[in-house]
């Protein structure tokens, strides 16, 4: 439960705030119904013939004011939907079965008989099934409702709160006559609107569609008709206008005088209702700006377009001119003119020219002979410092060739402990009877020999 | 003429002039959308004929709904639309005329352009169009190229207010029908209309794709 307190924290509910901010109460409550919707697997999946099962089964009930029905209805009344929902449907009856279990099993159709599955059901709607056509029914039925006749309710609705508030006297006064109002009925209102305003922009969306349609396929003919729709927009955008330019000064005038009232009473409780209120309305006046500034737009639009195209080109000879020329676009296309001020270049300084000097050097001989130099002998050298050494009365070829190591460069150093070994070789004592190894570096050992200055044979 | 307006001193020293104006030199189309310009522009179309003429250009105000100017003798300086624009510009054209871009008021994504003008012209034309340069074509690469020269096309359009880009959006304006011109006349031929728009210094004939092409990428 505490995760999901803390991942709620974060989220802010269009409709309730910041969860934070909510009753603890709330919060708890929240956590068990949605770890009871996890755990159970809930789900809503609802093709059409399944949604047009259950609107028809909530008119059977309307109608014959039977609230229940028996398998035979179900049956029948599917078969009803399927002709006109899925017309050709093979083998209604199994679908019909399959219907009445998916909608049992999603909980949208309850049996209601207490009997056992041998015995033929009684089936009702549930509350379910009910609040899903009732949304459908009540959404067709308030957007045909005119805006400005549910706005103006809303005004005598809330100047009606003002009234009471005016009287209220005590605690009891504010919550039942001036709080409650607010959140119920001045809400439901609200809701209304903006049921309508859903309403609006469908119909706005049809007339678009309608329009383009229309013209294109009469072109011309379809003037008359898209004009007519261009009227329905017009007096869509005059109620919209009456709304924005009257009606919400007054709301907000109206909301004013009363969070007047309910701070000097120090009734906070209607205090944040009435701010609730006005976000909403505030909202309302947003939606109804933004939808007058596109609505005008179109209307500026589509009333151009009829003057500009329809009326210069009735018989759509023009379009099909252009594109005959586009499509066979030639080698040497003419192209429009138009102004275009040169681009002005970022100019740098430039120093004054001068005369470089030119290049010369003096003459030389260049054919020199070659000086003789003797080639520089590696072997000669080392011979040198080998009898260098000995003379000066090296005896061991071990601490010779250590010597001698010192600054050659490593990759060399095996190939002149050789080369030493082979210049020494002349001054080894031969009569030694055994030559001890001995180390001279990481990897080699060699025969220490004992030296005399005297060369042997 | 409005009270504001009855001199020319009056148009010059309005505080919209400057920017009027420097929209103009710059070749930019004026229509209804740009609200308080075109206003002051139809306000002040008299004063504002003589006044270019006077720098060698023609105010033109037409009936549906625009002004720009043409030069006629080249003080000031004066360019071709390059045939990827006129290309790109034509398909907009028929956009404009056409009655599916009403249900949107004139608002094209990129993709329908794209896809219009591939339904006009084949693909290989319009890389023969696009990139007269390229001489080998690899087709996906191609491809990819011409969607990059048909927005580079349709932001210059833009800039000249022939359409505004909003966001991934195009909106199509009045000064589209510049397009439309050369086939306007039902009764003479199209030689004879580009005759006429050439000789009113509104049209030129391109010398050839690569040399229009080239011209117009040295355009900053």
């Amino acid at each position: 439960m505490r995760v999901f307190a803390r991942q709620a924290s974060h989220h802010t509910d269009p409709v309730y705030g910041n969860w934070d901010s909510c009753d603890p109460r709330m919060t708890s409550d929240a956590n068990k119904l949605l770890t009871g919707l996890v755990h159970e697997q809930v789900s809503l999946e609802l093709r059409p013939v399944d949604l047009c099962f259950v609107a028809a089964l909530y008119l059977q009930a309307d109608r014959t004011s039977a609230p229940s029905f028996d398998s035979e209805t179900l049956v029948d009344v599917y078969e009803q939907v399927c002709d006109i929902a899925d017309p050709g449907a093979e083998n209604p009856r199994k679908r019909a079965t399959n219907a009445i279990e998916r909608l049992r099993k999603q909980r949208l159709l309850v049996r209601i008989d207490g009997s056992g599955v041998v015995s033929a059901g009684e089936f009702s709607l549930s509350k379910l099934g009910i609040a899903i056509v009732d949304f459908f029914l009540a959404e067709d039925m308030l957007t045909r409702e005119s805006l400005t006749v549910l706005t103006r309710s809303l005004i005598v609705q809330l100047v009606q709160v003002r009234t009471d508030a005016r009287k209220a006297n005590t605690d009891d006064d504010w919550r039942t006559r001036v709080a409650t109002p607010l959140r119920v009925a001045v809400s439901e209102l609200i809701g209304g609107i903006e049921r309508r305003q859903r309403g609006m922009d469908a119909q706005q969306a049809e007339i678009r569609q309608s329009i383009s349609q229309q013209l294109e396929q009469d072109w011309f003919l379809a003037v008359d008709r898209c004009e007519n729709l261009l009227e329905q927009t017009a007096s869509t955008l005059r109620e919209l206008n009456e709304i924005l330019l009257r009606d919400t000064q007054e709301f907000h005038a109206v909301l004013q005088d009363l969070q007047q009232l309910a701070t000097v009473a120090g009734a906070m409780d209607t205090v944040d209702a009435i701010q609730r209120v006005g976000d909403q309305i505030d909202r309302i006046v947003a939606w109804g700006s933004t939808r007058h500034k596109a609505w005008t737009d179109y209307y500026q639009y589509v009333a151009r377009y009829v003057r500009d195209v329809i009326r210069l080109d009735p018989d759509r000879a023009l379009s099909q001119r252009l594109r005959d020329y586009l499509a066979k676009w030639p080698d040497a296309p003419y192209g429009l003119l138009v102004l275009g001020e040169p681009s002005h270049l970022g100019v740098r300084e430039v120093d004054p020219r001068f005369e470089k000097p030119p290049v010369f050097q003096p003459l030389v001989e260049r054919d020199v002979e070659p000086d003789e130099v003797a080639a520089h002998d590696e072997l000669d050298a080392l011979r040198m410092r080998v009898e260098a050494a000995i003379g000066a009365g090296e005896s061991r070829l071990s601490s010779l060739t250590c010597g001698l190591l010192i600054d050659v460069e490593p990759a060399r150093k095996y190939l002149t402990m050789g080369r030493i070994a082979q210049l020494a070789a002349p001054f080894a004592d031969g009569a030694e009877p055994e030559r001890p190894w001995v180390v001279v570096s990481d990897l080699v050992e060699i025969e220490e020999w004992h030296l005399t200055s005297k060369r042997s044979g | 003429m409005s009270v504001d307006l009855v001199t020319l001193e009056d148009v010059i020293s309005h505080d919209l002039f400057p920017e009027v104006d420097a929209a103009l030199r710059r070749g930019r189309h004026i229509d209804r959308s740009d609200d308080a310009w075109y206003y002051f522009l139809t306000e002040s179309q008299g004063h504002l004929e003589a006044f270019y003429r006077r720098y060698g250009c023609e105010f033109v105000g037409r009936s549906d709904g625009f002004f720009f100017l043409v030069s006629t003798t080249g003080l000031l300086g004066k360019r071709m639309l390059s045939a990827g624009e006129m290309v790109v510009g034509q398909a907009l054209a028929l956009l404009y005329l056409s009655p599916s871009s009403v249900q949107q008021a004139g608002l094209i994504s990129r993709e329908q352009l794209l896809s219009h003008l591939t339904g006009i012209l084949t693909l290989p034309t319009l890389i023969r169009v696009l990139t007269p340069q390229r001489r080998r074509v690899d087709e996906r690469v191609a491809e990819q190229e011409v969607r990059d020269k048909v927005m580079t096309a349709a932001r210059r359009l833009a800039a000249l207010g022939f359409v505004d880009l909003v966001g991934e959006q195009i909106r199509l304006r009045a000064p589209l029908a510049r397009f439309i011109d050369p086939v306007r006349s039902a009764m003479g031929t199209l030689e004879e209309s580009l005759t006429k728009l050439i000789a009113n210094n509104q049209a030129s004939m391109a010398a050839s794709d690569a040399e229009t092409e080239t011209a117009a990428e040295e355009e900053p």
